[in-house]
């Protein structure tokens, strides 16, 4: 019970200051627009092309954007569940926190609900400005919870990956430079931002198995064609799984990094 | 008088081999107002972090309020309050969100939460401007705001580590009234580490001077500076006076515990204590007397001479830990953008 509580107020704290931080708000819709506006676009002439939308099997590539927009968002977002505990160790917050009887298990928990929360609010935002834009969610509001739980727990993956390498990683420039070096790659060797049709047959290969495309399979799935649940349950299964497991090896990290 | 901290034979030795503690023993009374003395890295922070249960102590036998806290974390939490030397507030919150953030930590209900900050935040003059983020308070406010969070779920014991760190007379003197305040209205007890020697003269009713893990002394300030040879009442005689009877009637107060006569005639009189109260005897014992006299001058033993007798000259900077530099460079920084 405490565990709940505890790893709620640990959750707050971090909101409020995402919400305050007029930036990161800002930012968090001026980057789908920007994706949206540029890449749609640009890429949507392309695929105006009904020759090269058959073969890529894309009709309208800003709905097929969108996920991967998504997906994107919350991959950037999860490195900030590890610096807020670098941050909290540096100014002696975490100390603070361990000291309060609080269970310790809150402390990672509640910096991934933050992200998990942060990310929800996000993947709102880009449904709103894709849909601003013209895309159309097959799948209706239904669908949109739908898409928010499925990027929400790819979001705790990032989150409690971040959080577990802030156990050894001290500094956040260092964290920042180590999150990025790892999502960047993953992200261009999805499905998130181009079909795999329109891959090589490596890079096809490497996306198979890329968790990235998990994430994006039931996303896209939802905006694009409706409830067809053996499209949508593998994917999921896999996200939900894996957040499982990241963070209770991000639990496991942080139990040993903070006794001393 | 019951004991509220027992510590027997303490030893912390961290991961990386540094024996941080080595062997201390001591305790502290229910309402006193304990001083840890000690150069840096001597071992402070760490004792009071391995006393909060934040640190699991390498050997020793630890009880707080007659508990084993190395099997009762919790319960020893939630009897003690602490400070931190680094003053930890998150400065993208108001100080409002701190301190009752802080209570839902101690699992305090909503209602409890409130009446408590307001109360306290009012004690500690910072009600005014609760809605203000913290990031906007001066270091002296912050360090406030610290110990005032300290209290919220009203520990029996509260430990102070550096609350008076960088902070300009005034303030400091604010702090130490708060600190006696709490022990006079809520008998908590107070364990607190400082590097001004004045401040632990003053206020400590015992100190403790630890170097290198091991503590060199232990006592009441008054007992710690009459071992070392107390106050030192210098006085000069009319060139043609004989001060010999009265020399001889100084001598039999209890506290005079030597008279000597230095190289220009002055003697030297080494008393343990309350040497002002003699200084009156002397003059009136002279009048009675009909002796003269020149010049005189009282210097007060200080506790610096205690430390520093104990922990030596030398600078401990090898020894200064890195969160202490990296806060340091942060409050400098703070106030230079101020
Ligand atoms: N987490 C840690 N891991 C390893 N060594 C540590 C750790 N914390 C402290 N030390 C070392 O333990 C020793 C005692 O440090 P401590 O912080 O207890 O000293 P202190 O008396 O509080 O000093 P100061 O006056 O500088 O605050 C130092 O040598 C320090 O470098
Ligand atoms: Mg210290």
């Amino acid at each position: 019970m405490t565990l709940l509580t505890d790893t709620w107020f640990i959750a707050k704290r971090e909101l409020i200051k995402f919400l305050r931080t007029k930036v990161r708000v800002v930012v968090t819709l001026v980057q789908p627009i920007l994706w949206l506006g540029l890449m749609g676009n640009m890429m949507g002439k392309v695929f105006d092309n009904p020759y090269v939308a058959q073969a890529m099997g894309v009709s309208n590539y800003m709905a097929f954007m969108t996920p991967g927009i998504i997906i994107m968002t919350v991959l950037f977002g999860g490195v900030f569940g590890g610096i807020s505990i670098v941050w909290d160790r540096r100014v002696g917050y975490l100390e603070k926190l361990l000291a309060a009887p609080i269970h310790r298990g809150a402390i990672p928990f509640g910096k991934t609900l933050a992200v998990m929360i942060q990310n929800g609010i996000q993947v709102l935002a880009i449904v709103g400005i894709a849909a601003a834009f013209g895309v159309h969610f097959e799948t209706g509001f239904a669908g949109i919870l739908g898409l928010m739980i499925v990027a929400m727990f790819f979001g705790a993956i990032l989150s409690s990956i971040s959080l577990s390498l802030a156990a050894s990683i001290k500094t956040m420039e260092t964290l920042m430079a180590i999150v990025n070096f790892l999502t960047m790659p993953l992200m261009f060797t999805s499905t998130a931002l181009f079909p795999s049709e329109a891959m090589p047959n490596w890079l096809a290969a490497i996306a198979r198995i890329n968790p990235v495309t998990y994430a994006v399979g039931p996303i896209r799935e939802l905006v694009l064609h409706g409830w067809d649940w053996s499209k949508i349950l593998p994917g999921l299964a896999v996200i939900v799984g894996l957040a499982i497991l990241f963070m209770l090896i991000s639990q496991l990290i942080f139990q040993r990094a903070t006794t001393d | 008088m019951s004991k509220t901290i027992e510590v027997e034979n303490l030893v912390k030795v961290y991961r990386n081999g540094v024996r941080a503690v080595d062997g201390l023993s001591f305790s502290v009374d229910k309402g006193e107002i304990f001083g840890f003395l000690g150069p840096n890295g001597a071992g402070k922070s760490t004792t009071i972090k391995i006393l909060i249960g934040l640190v699991n102590p390498t050997e020793g036998r630890l009880l707080v309020n007659g508990i084993d806290i190395t099997k009762h974390t919790t319960e020893i939490k939630r009897a003690t309050g602490y400070a931190s030397q680094e003053t930890a507030i998150d400065d993208r919150l108001t100080a409002w969100e701190n301190i009752t953030l802080q209570g839902h930590y101690y699992h305090l209900n909503g209602r409890e939460i409130r009446t408590r900050s307001e109360e306290i935040l009012r004690m500690f003059d910072l009600y005014e401007r609760r809605n203000d983020l913290a990031e906007t308070f001066s270091g002296g406010m912050l360090k406030r705001l610290d110990i005032a969070e300290a209290l919220i779920h009203r520990p029996q014991i509260l430990f102070l580590d550096e609350p008076t760190l960088g902070l300009d007379v005034q303030t400091r003197q604010v702090i130490w009234t708060y600190i006696e305040r709490l022990r006079e209205e809520h008998g908590m007890t107070i364990f607190v580490t400082t590097h001004y020697m004045e401040e632990a003269d003053t206020l400590c009713d015992r100190v403790t001077i630890i170097d290198r893990g091991t503590i060199k002394a232990i006592d009441r300030p008054e007992a710690l500076k009459a071992q070392l040879g107390g106050d030192v009442i210098t006085v000069s005689f009319s060139a043609n006076s004989e001060p010999t009877s009265v020399l001889e009637r100084i001598r039999q107060i209890e506290q005079v515990l030597s008279i000597e006569k230095n190289g220009n005639g002055a003697h030297r009189i080494m008393v343990s204590e309350e040497g002002e109260k003699i200084v009156p005897q002397l003059f009136a014992l002279c009048e009675k007397e009909g002796i003269t006299i020149d010049a005189v001058s009282l210097k007060k033993a200080s506790l610096d001479d205690v430390y520093l007798h104990y922990t030596g000259h030398a600078m401990r900077n090898a020894e200064e830990s890195k969160e202490t530099h990296f806060k340091a460079r942060m409050m400098r920084g703070k106030a230079r953008r101020k």
